[in-house]
């Protein structure tokens, strides 16, 4: 019984890591900028798939370049493939800044105008993928963990180790990211412009580069989580990412625009509640997650910790 | 506005090409079409991929046929592909293309959800329909002018049951997980379930997944906590693949059957060195020693050396050489002559259910329904070769089925006949 | 080429675009549309392939009576469950409300599939036809266009009508001139409702067969793609947006594999160089002179 409950716990940790990173995504571009990213779910996708290429994977018969990989010297281990295609994402972020949002602000769009080039930008660019990639699944080489045994047992409950590893790595993340908003100066600094942006840069900071630096860090974290995914569950087509974007979606407003908290609270909040829906009526559990999402917002108009949007007069 | 809308609409009203004459063999437009709709994107097209393969093999075997002296001059055929994406609209939109284009016949879509949808509109305009790679059942029964090449798992799925008790008759306790949101998966599941029931075993759990899903700790944590000696999936191949390699890792042992969604090579790079081992029903085996099937495997292995050819594409192929060879066989009785195209469609589909066939699959003929009769099943095991990337489907049973029986037609499938 | 199949589709867009657009009009970002859309399709489908007394016939044909009556009860049933919901989902605002309405989106789309009499994941197919081809969806789905056009016109110049710009442009504003904010939001959301219920009536028997991924979050989306890209002013943006944008990844299939990023493109881009959407206020306001100098053009009655 206890090892059926540390079982679900654990899985629900590691699903819900994710979705806490994917939120917390969404999050650095709000507080920013006050709108939604739709192109995250792409990012995730990119981040996938570049984890893969770093590790010397080969493009599949379907895709652009067939059987293209990285020659094997430049093959680079797990934990350093992940965290250059993470870097990498992040620059991706950046050209999507460039694209759909600069325009747009420049000219002072409203902000529904961002949700749709937001989202065309993120299906040009999964599309991109598939046409570079092809559409079939991507499972990462075996040797991926090699060390890792293929589980392992926590107080009775059995786990794969990769799950573990993702667990370890998401919490390593938000607690990096908290620490790093806290407590260093660039990190103050964007809060600081998400808060307030015209006194910030009457402080003398530069809010266009704190604007980029929250897209450069919202693109890492949404690569990271889908090199994660990729070792953990593979690859099965360059859609993945757009499930995990909108459950990023929902686990974001269930925690509360803008509150950092708040989307890693409601990500294992998601992904315990999705854990404990029993696998026969597994029909149920997305309907479920969004009940929860639903129910919430009933109650807390603005998200478990979001702060109460004050309309002036 | 509705002027415009009027104007598009007399503009788009085309004759319909079913009132055409069909043209005499040697003028240009002699050349008859047969569509074909398969998945070239989307989650599916890794089946569409090695079906156009089929397609192109049959194509240029069926070209390059010699003409035996005395033989009338053959009616030239062309093979028009069409992407039939992964999902219903896409499939609609590709089937309605080619109809209006003049297909002669169709084959295809890939998947039997996109079948269900389709199908009803080729067998409203009279268009015949060979489907290579539907399973669930019912297809066939849609109408007169749909019929399929690809046996249906009510047929085949029990076998690599049978197979599973066969090498462990002590197995007791059996879980069963599927895709519940897919009518391949559901439809193939109900098989398993029966065909369990029927050797007295009733499945300690039915754990039930979305199509999108490839994490599976949640119900593989489930069954694993009931120790089934067996497990039976119905889903797709990328999600199989996963679900294979995550019951692996997480420790499971007994032995592990499949069904047809897993029936390709594709599966070998996501579960690997898991996938080893696990037992699969088939409709074709390459190692059928009939000089068709030797024929299609030297093509095969002409442009893929080394490889053998999946069941999904011996299927395609077999679509295209039953109907290639019922419109050669209509066209020597002189069948096209002053027919119209809507005409020829119909006399093309009575010739297709009266003939038989020697395919790569084995000699094949069709019920009047349009369901596939086929002579011999097979049941193979995934062998992987050490290094875990390849590996083949490993012939280790060979099964003569009687034929199935034809299942009661409704004039008009309800919903809740299911 | 257009088909007149392709045509049907294109009425459709632009229909649900305006189901969009409604609840825009008020200030409410709904994206529920695709869950109204999914209720009608499933309630027609439903009574077509299940009540006898609507007629269809063994051939697969279904009385017109029968199929405007489906028509209207579709938008019916959808009507009804935006008033149970709507009044829970409309105190939330802006991104909070949006997120709701695709919540509702997700859990209606598991409910269709999980359901026991909506046929699951095969769906219900061989839906019964009013009409022998294509063709002849054109004037219902014109009529039913027509009819929005018409509701949204009048709109303008009702009292209704000109509460809901008020509520759209200050909600607090407008609530503190007297305007029953609440019961116009609610009004908006429920004519969206009737209308998305309506139309997926209509598809239900275009497709020929419905199942739950009918209705699902990307088409939410790309909704409001119509509208913004169409034009968010007046009803005749999202009309324009859903016909181009159904449309475009049909046109485009000669382009072969790269035609959806040509069509993410123009999504990407649309915004960029048309912020006010098509149908802008200038454009409109030049039509609505064209429309004034043909009635001065008429001889006086």
């Amino acid at each position: 019984m206890i090892e059926a409950l540390l079982q679900t716990l654990l899985n629900g940790a590691a699903t819900g890591g994710v979705y806490a990173l994917v939120a917390l995504g969404y999050t650095l571009v709000f507080s920013v900028l006050g709108v939604i990213n739709f192109a995250l779910g792409a990012l995730f996708s990119l981040g996938g798939y570049l984890t893969y290429l770093l590790m010397g994977g080969a493009i599949s018969a379907n895709g652009a370049l067939p059987g293209w990989g990285l020659p094997l010297p430049l093959a680079l281990p797990f934990p350093l493939a992940l965290v250059l295609a993470a870097l990498l994402t992040g620059l991706a972020s950046l050209v999507v800044e460039r694209v759909a949002f600069s325009p747009l602000r420049r000219r002072n769009a409203e902000p529904l105008l961002y949700l749709i080039t937001s989202l065309g930008a993120g299906l040009a660019l999964v599309n991109l993928l598939q046409m570079l990639m092809g559409a079939e699944g991507y499972a990462f080489p075996a040797g991926a963990l090699a060390g890792l045994p293929a589980a392992v047992v926590v107080g009775g409950a059995r786990i794969r180790s990769v799950q573990v590893l993702l667990l370890a790595v998401c919490a390593a993340a938000v607690l990096a990211l908290t620490l790093w908003l806290e407590h260093s100066r660039s990190g103050r600094a964007l809060r600081a412009v998400a808060e307030d942006a015209t006194t910030a840069r009457l402080l003398g900071i530069n809010s266009d580069a704190m604007l980029r630096l929250a897209f450069l860090v919202s693109g890492g974290l949404a690569g990271l989580g889908g090199g994660l995914i990729g070792v953990s569950i593979s690859l099965p087509g360059p859609y993945v990412g757009i499930g995990y974007g909108l459950k990023g979606l929902a686990v974001l407003v269930l925690g509360g625009l803008g509150s950092v908290p708040g989307a890693i609270a409601g990500g294992l909040l998601m992904g315990l509640a999705e854990a404990l829906v029993p696998g026969e009526a597994s029909g149920w559990r997305d309907a479920l997650a969004f009940a929860i999402l639903f129910a919430v917002l009933l109650l807390r108009p603005n998200g478990l910790l979001g702060r109460r949007l004050v309309e002036k007069v | 506005m509705a002027t415009t809308v009027g104007a598009l609409a007399i503009l788009g009203q085309q004759a319909d090409p079913a009132t055409k004459r069909v043209a005499p063999i040697g003028q240009p437009d002699g050349a008859l079409t047969i569509g074909a709709v398969i998945a070239l994107t989307g989650n599916a097209n890794l089946y569409g991929q090695d079906q156009r393969q089929g397609l192109d093999l049959a194509r240029r075997w069926a070209d390059a046929l010699p003409l035996a002296a005395g033989d009338p001059p053959r009616r030239p055929l062309k093979l028009q592909l069409e992407d039939g994406g992964s999902d219903e609209a896409t499939a609609i939109a590709a089937f309605n293309l080619l109809i209006k284009q003049g297909a002669l016949a169709l084959i295809g879509p890939t998947l039997s959800q996109q079948a269900f949808a389709a199908d009803p509109i080729a067998q409203r305009r009279g268009v015949p329909v060979v489907a290579p790679s539907n399973t669930a059942t019912g297809i066939p029964q849609i109408g007169h002018f749909i019929s399929r090449v690809s046996a249906q798992s009510s047929v085949i799925a029990p076998l690599s049951i049978a197979e599973a008790l066969r090498r462990d008759p002590h197995v007791k306790r059996v879980a069963v997980i599927y895709a519940q949101d897919d009518a391949y998966s559901t439809a193939e599941t109900l098989i398993f379930q029966k065909a369990l029931k029927a050797s007295g075993l009733a499945p300690v759990t039915v754990q039930r997944t979305q199509l999108a899903d490839n994490d599976f700790q949640i119900p593989i944590t489930a069954i694993l906590q009931l120790q089934p000696q067996l497990v039976v999936i119905s889903v797709q191949a990328v999600a199989g693949g996963n679900l294979i390699r995550q019951l692996r890792e997480l420790g499971y042992r007994g032995q592990i059957v499949v069904g047809n969604g897993l029936n390709t090579p594709n599966i070998y790079p996501i579960c690997q060195r898991w996938c080893d081992g696990i037992l699969i029903a088939q409709a074709y085996s390459p190692e059928l020693n009939t000089p068709i099937n030797r024929t299609f495997l030297q093509l095969f292995k002409d442009s893929n050396p080394g490889q053998s050819p999946p069941q999904i594409t011996a299927q395609a192929w077999s679509a295209y050489q039953v109907l290639f060879e019922a419109v050669q066989r209509l066209q020597r009785r002189g069948g096209f002559d002053g027919l119209t195209l809507g005409q020829a469609r119909a006399a093309l589909m009575d010739e297709l259910l009266a003939g038989r066939y020697d395919t790569p699959l084995g000699p094949i003929h069709f019920q009047q329904d349009g369901e596939l009769v086929q002579g011999s099943f097979y049941v193979a095991e995934v062998r992987m070769d050490p290094g875990g990337r390849t590996g083949r489907f490993a012939l280790v049973r060979t099964d003569t089925v009687t034929a199935p029986t034809a299942p009661a037609v409704s004039p008009a499938p309800s919903p809740s006949a299911r | 080429m257009i088909d007149n199949g392709l045509l049907v589709q294109m009425l459709i867009g632009a229909l649900l675009g305006v189901s969009v657009y409604l609840p825009l009009a008020a200030g409410q970002l709904s994206l529920a549309t695709p869950a109204f859309y999914a209720v009608g399709g499933t309630l027609a489908a439903l009574l077509s392939t299940s009540w006898p007394a609507l007629g269809a016939g063994p051939d697969g044909s279904l009385p017109l009576a029968s199929f405007l009556l489906v028509l209207l009860l579709g938008g019916l049933l959808a009507g009804s469950l935006a008033l149970l919901v709507g009044r829970l989902v409309l105190r939330l605002q802006g991104i909070y409300l949006a997120i709701a309405t695709i919540a509702l989106v997700e859990i209606v789309r598991v409910a269709i599939l999980n359901l026991p009499f909506t046929g699951g994941a095969i769906g219900i197919f061989g839906i019964p036809q009013p009409f022998p081809t294509a063709a002849g969806y054109l004037l219902p789905a014109l009529g039913l266009l027509a009819l929005a056009g018409w509701v949204c016109q009048r709109l303008e110049v009702m009292p209704l009508g000109r509460a809901m710009a008020a509520v759209r442009n200050d909600e607090l504003a407008a609530g503190c001139m007297g305007i029953d904010t609440t019961r116009v939001k609610l009004t908006a959301f429920v004519l969206s409702a009737v209308l998305a219920g309506s139309t997926g009536a209509l598809a239900a028997h275009f497709l020929n067969t419905w199942n739950a991924r009918q209705g699902s979050f990307d088409t939410a989306v790309t909704m409001l793609a119509f509208v913004i890209l169409g034009g968010a002013r007046s009803w005749l943006g999202p009309v324009v947006g859903g016909l181009l944008l159904t449309a475009l990844p049909e046109l485009l299939r000669p382009v072969g594999d790269g035609r959806l990023v040509l069509f993410a493109l123009v999504i990407l881009l649309g915004p960029v160089l048309f912020p006010q959407g098509l149908m802008t206020p200038a454009l409109l306001e030049r039509l609505g002179r064209l429309g004034e100098r043909a009635d001065q053009g008429e001889p006086q009655p």
